[in-house]
């Protein structure tokens, strides 16, 4: 299986769980509008209050095997996300966000699997849902990426730059596919997405030496091997010697632009993209 | 019979099972070894002192290297990733994880004896070999400690504090042994913390000497930092070994810490008796993007546009490939091999030139390469025939973020990495031209190079794949899934007469040799 459809498919099932524990939570309902929110997205975490020992042995995992790249408080460290700031981590109730992905990994960003038993995943997730409680209770400006700090752009030049120079508008339409992108993201996480969506499928056909040709989402491509899922998510794979095959990546253009965006261009765009709400 | 019988069976020293005497292991590793190692050996991380990850050995060959098969497959059940480069010596490998050591049988794959490190709570994120001298083997626990231990058992002879982990420090590189010297360094760039190379006497653990890369800490608008936590090289006959130094601390704000922040992001060159720099050259001046200079700085004796030289190379983090003059310093030849877009050019003297509107800032600023850099610590490789360069690199963009409430300690900002692809780069070392490409798939391969002088070129991509590429241009001539991420170079020798080439991914060791049939037909084999 693919590594996508591995970490997606357990990560869809959790999402739901969680969707109807919030029905069902009055804080997430109705958030206090002048307290920050993670990652200024989402509702407040409802967390489970946890033991201090179980925290401290969660700790020492967590120092071990996931500072490194999470930062010791979880803020963030050497490339991986700042935690404290994770959507994920603040839908999480008892680890059934983060446990898929701590067992699985996400291989593709450079994320290891840790092989946890249950205890040490839980004192793991008490650990970083502690942490995450801990940054959201401090008061005054919080370190890390805040929504208002991306809000030096001059909107006229983005919406300038997105029917212009960055041919945004070639591929994308306010009004269509990015029609309430802004309410979707916010923040780093929308800007991060504007300048490169990391989830965004590529198509594929692919037409065997004898056969017809089959279309589909592309699920894997290296120099040896492609394949497909199908209309009906039937998975197809051929050795590339074997067949003639055309890839339709979209998301290509967003490679090609990295080398031509001043720093301003993108303030300035994230001004613009902030608006399709 | 025991394994110890084995072992020593083997090694031809069975009267040493009656004698205490505890360095008749074989020969062990001798500073002749390490100078000129054997065919049948891979004695130190590199390979060998240069650094270059070429071996002479040409009995696999690009005719035949489609036939490669699996001899053995070893599996630690860990599941932090073999980082390690394996040594082998008198028919032994050795190799780890953080907190593990095994010890196995090079012929077979069989276990000799496997050591486990009492629990500590530093960063786990890597332990990339033990080092030999004589029958001693030295390791850094993840805590910073260096151990030796009894290359016959893993028992231990000594163990010594090297950093102090509880203020930040941590360990991952293999030792360099020089000569009575073994040279040691930590990791610790989420604390302000002064960066060091020490000298270490192999026979007790007394430190022999230190060279300190950062002044010392408080001293005012100075910089931390500078961890220098790769293993280096050496050239016996100049007598240096040379050094790649780590990032500044502050990390991504560099308001505090005015200036070129020597000697952080830089290439050293130390005398291994005393620990004296004897020259210095700065990779990344005010570096504000967490690009070490770590990066393996290779040694090639060879032409330099019509004159022969004494050269060091290194492919940076930082995306700037440098040719040095190793007798002095000196720049040769500074390019770039990737997109980079955070420099203002470079100067006379070779040295990049940041562009200060390219630091960190509130609003992020868009930057090329990552922080995880164009490339990093794995090893590239130098071919000598080709006169190429072969580095796995990284083209990738981020957005760099730092602002007054990150503070001015250690990590001080934010970074994110927006996309990466892995691509496999020869480049000329004369020209800094690149040659050819080959293209590893998105995201980044955690795989080192390894070139033979039968003219392959052995990695892996970001799929899992074990690579084969002809060194001339890079076309693909054998490829097996290994079922995991790469996280490690392969490396090569021969035993009983046959060429093994020994890679990892994930938690295996694989094996690979040709099948008996095809090694006759192969040219005679060449000696290192």
């Amino acid at each position: 299986m693919h590594l996508f459809w591995k970490i997606s498919l357990p990560l869809a099932a959790c999402m739901t769980i969680v969707a109807l524990a919030y029905a069902q939570s009055p804080r997430a309902a109705t958030p206090p509008p002048s307290r920050p929110t993670v990652g200024s997205q989402g509702a407040l975490p409802v967390h489970e209050v946890y033991a201090p020992d179980l925290i401290a042995s969660g700790g020492s995992l967590f120092q071990q095997n996931c500072a490194f790249c999470h930062g010791r408080d979880a803020g963030g460290g050497e490339s991986g996300p700042d935690l404290t700031r994770s959507k994920l981590v603040s839908t999480d109730t008892k680890g059934e966000n983060i446990g898929p992905i701590v067992r699985n990994g996400r291989i593709e960003k450079g994320m290891p699997r840790f092989n946890l038993g249950e205890p040490e995943l839980k004192s793991l997730v008490a650990f970083i849902h502690s942490q995450q409680d801990k940054a959201m209770s401090q008061t005054g400006t919080r370190k890390g990426v805040d929504v208002s700090d991306l809000q030096t752009g001059n909107l006229e030049e983005g919406k300038k730059y997105f029917n212009g120079a960055g041919t945004c508008s070639k591929c994308h339409s306010p009004t269509g596919d990015l029609a309430g992108i802004a309410t979707k993201y916010q923040g780093l996480r929308l800007e991060q997405q504007m300048l490169y969506p990391r989830d965004a499928k590529s198509k594929v056909s692919v037409t065997p030496a004898s056969g017809k040709t089959l279309s589909g989402v592309l699920a894997f491509q290296d120099e040896f091997t492609i394949a497909l899922v199908d209309q009906d998510g039937v998975y197809h794979s051929w050795n590339v010697s074997d067949v003639k095959f055309k890839v339709d990546a979209p998301v290509k253009a967003h490679v090609e632009l990295f080398d031509k965006y001043t720093d301003a261009d993108i303030h300035n765009l994230m001004a613009y993209v902030q608006t399709l709400r | 019979m025991n394994l110890l019988q084995r072992v020593f069976i083997r090694s031809g020293v069975v009267l040493a099972l009656v004698s205490p005497a505890p360095m008749l292991v074989g020969q062990g590793v001798s500073s002749e070894t390490l100078r000129h190692p054997p065919v049948d050996s891979w004695p130190l991380y590199h390979g060998d002192y240069s650094g270059k990850r070429h071996s002479a050995l040409t009995q696999i060959t690009p005719q035949n290297v489609k036939n490669l098969t699996l001899s053995w497959a070893f599996q630690t059940d860990q599941s932090n990733p073999i980082k390690a480069a394996p040594i082998l010596v008198d028919g032994i490998l050795y190799f780890t994880v953080p907190d593990n050591i095994w010890a196995i049988e090079a012929r077979s794959g069989r276990l000799i004896w496997h050591y486990t490190a009492p629990p500590n709570k530093a960063f786990h994120i890597g332990q990339r070999g033990v080092a030999m001298y004589k029958g001693s083997l030295y390791y850094l626990s993840s805590d910073a400690h260096l151990l030796s231990l009894d290359a016959r058992n893993g028992k231990v002879n000594w163990d010594v504090e090297v950093a102090d982990s509880t203020k930040g420090q941590w360990a991952t590189m293999s030792p360099l042994i020089v000569g009575n010297h073994v040279l040691v360094s930590a990791s610790g760039d989420f604390d302000n913390l002064q960066g060091f190379v020490r000298s270490v006497d192999p026979e007790n653990g007394k430190t022999q000497w230190e060279w300190k890369a950062t002044p010392p800490l408080g001293t005012p608008k100075s910089t931390t930092g500078g961890n220098a936590w790769m293993t280096g090289t050496y050239d016996p006959d100049l007598n240096l070994v040379y050094w790649g130094t780590g990032n500044p601390t502050p990390v991504l704000n560099g308001t505090v810490r005015p200036g070129d922040n020597l000697y952080t992001c830089s290439i050293v060159a130390l005398n291994p008796e005393t620990g004296k720099l004897v020259w210095a050259f700065q990779p990344s001046p005010h570096d504000t993007h967490d690009w070490d200079a770590v990066e393996i700085p290779v040694l090639v004796d060879g032409d330099f546009h019509g004159q022969p030289r004494k050269m060091l190379m290194q492919a940076s983090r930082n995306g700037y490939f440098f040719v040095l003059d190793r007798t002095n310093g000196k720049s040769l030849l500074t390019s770039t091999f990737g997109p980079v877009n955070w420099t203002l050019g470079v100067d006379k003297d070779g040295r990049p030139i940041p562009n200060p509107a390219k630091e960190p800032a509130p609003d992020g600023r868009l930057i090329a390469p990552d922080e995880g850099g164009l490339t990093n610590y794995r090893s590239p490789s130098f071919d000598p025939k080709t006169g190429l360069f072969i580095v796995s690199a990284a083209p990738s963009y981020s957005l760099y973020f730092s602002k007054p409430a990150d503070g001015t300690y250690g990590w001080a900002g934010a970074d994110y990495s927006l996309w990466s692809t892995g691509v496999l780069t020869a480049i000329d070392y004369q020209t800094g031209k690149i040659r050819w490409k080959h293209e590893l798939g998105d995201g980044r391969s955690g795989a080192g190079v390894l070139t033979t002088a039968s003219g392959l070129t052995f990695t892996g991509d970001t799929f899992g794949n074990f690579l084969a590429l002809d060194t001339r241009d890079g076309k693909t001539l054998w490829h097996s899934n290994s079922g995991s991420h790469i996280q490690s170079g392969a490396i090569t020798y021969e035993l009983d007469g046959h060429q093994v080439v020994l890679m990892s991914s994930g938690s295996v060791l694989f094996a690979w040799q040709l099948p008996k049939s095809d090694e006759h037909k192969s040219v005679a084999r060449a000696t290192k």
